[in-house]
């Protein structure tokens, strides 16, 4: 018991004596100094930390940022000083004394934003962003395309509903004139429907049948197309109306045989380019009307002056003169033909079939800014188209007239024949040229075999032969020659 | 004064295709832009093809086929939805 007493006591004695001595000396350097004063100078700086740093880290707080940063700051600012001033003791409760880093005020924060990630801001991808406003571009193409739906919904009825309004205005004159009014062509037997016939959405037709010298009339209501909108855009440029053309088929033996045409200068001149009929028989400019009290706006084209007297009676001036800005043209043919076909070079074609009729091109009032109101308008010039009707078929030329008219239509169907003759006679030469060659292709193919043969008496058409093809070869030559050129 | 022969219309146009060629242009047109638009992956294309497909149809005859117009249709609708697949960045104009 009393050694152990003993060894006790021997175990505390040093153990309370460096207790003593660490309350004592809390600093460090103290330590060292009073350990080894004479060997402080020797000391490095990097022991001072090493012995400092772990020390800190216990003597600081728990937070470990701290002690990071300060260890962190301390290596870097150990690192630049030279001098052991850090071993002094003031520093202990302060990571770093502002003083002493003069000029390395930034180097913390370099330090901070150094150990932090670098932060930067990526852009986006407009398609990955929540926001519609980068797709501006669609929303406007498929604005327009709304646009142009609505714009198709509003002429397609506007159009109806003048088409409508047209016939309702007429439906009684038509009614009173013809046995049938409006026929599609389905049906089996010829019943009136009363409806137009809807071709397109600006297009509308009426068959009308059943009446004296006449075989039908066809009436067209060729609208503006207020259901496109580039078609509306484009009339904004250039003004256009809507038009009705009316084409009346007469039958044979109630026209006589004339070509006569009135209207505004500007369309029969573009008929007159157009128009087979025109073409061929008024070879004459359109000439002023005012001789026969008609307004200056108005030309007529005519096959003979005979017929010009003829058809310009006081009822047709009278009508000519009161709804002047509503025609276009009209045109009375007995060789209406419709417009000039483009013939290919090399196609023979007979006369285009010709049929007696009268065609009527009107213009809806109001170029463009029609109102259903504006149909009725119209039909005082409906009842001109009967009356011409019926005019057409009483009128008669003198046996004068009628020798012109004649020798008119024999002189066409002359030059027809001859520009028809010139094209058969190169395609009945071109032919007769392939025929050649081939012929003589056959007669070389034959030839070849028969000059094997050694028998001499075969020597002698053996080089007439041979002759013969010296000759066709160099006919050969001329050709391809004359091919070139 | 009506008279007793009654007559059935005869063909009402016999070249219609020559009138007016609008229809048939828009149509080729839409088909050549949905194509260009496919195969080039060309947005502007595409949408150029939708509405010339839509001025198509708004042109066209009733006696036209409808068949064509609306496989017109499909294929523009599909150039704009393709080239939108691929990429589904929104147009840049050009300016």
């Amino acid at each position: 018991m009393k050694n152990l007493y003993i060894f006790i006591l021997v175990l505390f004695i040093p153990w309370s004596f460096s207790l003593a001595k660490y309350d004592e000396f809390e600093d460090g350097d103290d330590i060292m100094e009073y350990d080894d004063n004479d060997f402080a100078e020797f000391e490095d700086v990097s022991e001072d930390t090493v012995t400092e740093s772990p020390q800190r880290v216990i003597t600081t707080e728990d937070d470990e940022e701290e002690a990071t940063v300060e260890l962190e700051g301390q290596d870097e600012n150990q690192e630049d000083f030279d001098d052991a001033d850090t071993q002094e003791g003031d520093t202990e409760s302060e990571p770093y004394d502002d003083e002493e880093f003069e000029g390395y005020e930034e180097k913390p924060d370099a330090s901070h934003s150094k150990n932090k990630d670098p932060i930067t801001i990526v852009n986006v991808p407009a398609h990955l962003q929540n926001s519609w406003e980068s797709y501006y571009m669609e929303i406007l193409m498929v604005t327009g395309l709304l646009a142009y739906i609505m714009n198709y919904i509003i002429g397609k009825n506007k159009n109806n509903r003048l088409a409508h309004a047209w016939f309702n205005t007429h439906r009684e004159l038509l009614e009173s004139n013809f046995a049938l009014v409006g026929d599609d062509g389905t049906n089996k037997e010829a019943t009136s429907t009363g409806k137009l016939n809807q071709e397109n959405e600006h297009i509308y037709n009426l068959w009308c049948s059943g009446r004296v010298c006449c075989e039908g009339m066809l009436i067209q209501l060729k609208f503006l197309k207020r259901q496109d909108l580039l078609n509306v855009l484009a009339r904004m440029m250039r003004p256009a109306s809507d038009q009705v053309q009316i084409k009346v088929t007469m039958n044979d033996e109630d026209m006589d045989t004339y070509v006569f045409a009135v209207g505004t200068r500007k369309a029969l001149v573009r008929l007159q380019k157009e128009m087979q009929d025109l073409s061929e028989f008024c070879s004459d400019k359109p000439k002023s009307g005012a001789k026969y009290g008609l307004p200056d706006s108005l030309a007529i084209l005519s096959e003979m002056g005979e017929v010009t007297e003829g058809m310009m009676d006081a009822k047709m001036i009278h009508f000519l003169t009161h709804y002047a800005d509503k025609i276009d043209s009209v045109q009375f043919s007995d060789q209406f033909s419709g417009p000039k076909l483009m013939q290919e070079e090399g196609q023979l074609t007979k006369l285009p079939e010709t049929k007696k009729t009268l065609l009527f091109t009107f213009n809806v009032p109001g170029s463009g800014n029609t109102s259903p109101k504006d149909m009725e308008s119209l039909l005082p010039l409906m009842s001109m188209v009967i009356y011409s009707i019926d005019k057409a078929k009483k009128f008669r030329l003198n046996r004068e007239g009628k020798q012109k008219a004649d020798k008119n239509r024999a002189r066409v169907e002359e030059n027809f024949l001859k520009l028809t003759h010139v094209q058969r006679q190169e395609a009945a030469q071109s032919r007769r040229e392939e025929k050649k060659r081939a012929e003589k292709e056959r007669i070389m193919n034959e030839e070849d075999p028969e000059k094997q043969h050694p028998c001499p008496c075969l020597q002698k058409a053996a080089l007439r032969r041979e002759q013969k093809k010296l000759e066709k070869k160099q006919m050969k030559m001329k050709q391809i020659k004359v091919k070139a050129m | 004064p009506p008279s007793p022969g009654r007559y059935k219309p005869p063909a009402t146009e016999t070249n219609p295709a020559l009138e007016d060629p609008t229809p048939d242009y828009m149509n080729l047109l839409g088909m050549v832009f949905s194509m260009c638009g496919l195969m080039l992956k060309l947005k502007w294309c595409a949408w150029i093809a939708v509405y010339c497909s839509f001025i198509s149809f708004a042109n066209s005859r009733s006696s036209e086929d409808t068949k064509q117009m609306m496989s017109s249709f499909m294929l523009s609708i599909s150039a704009v939805v393709m080239s939108y697949l691929q990429n589904p960045q929104p147009m840049s104009p050009p300016w």
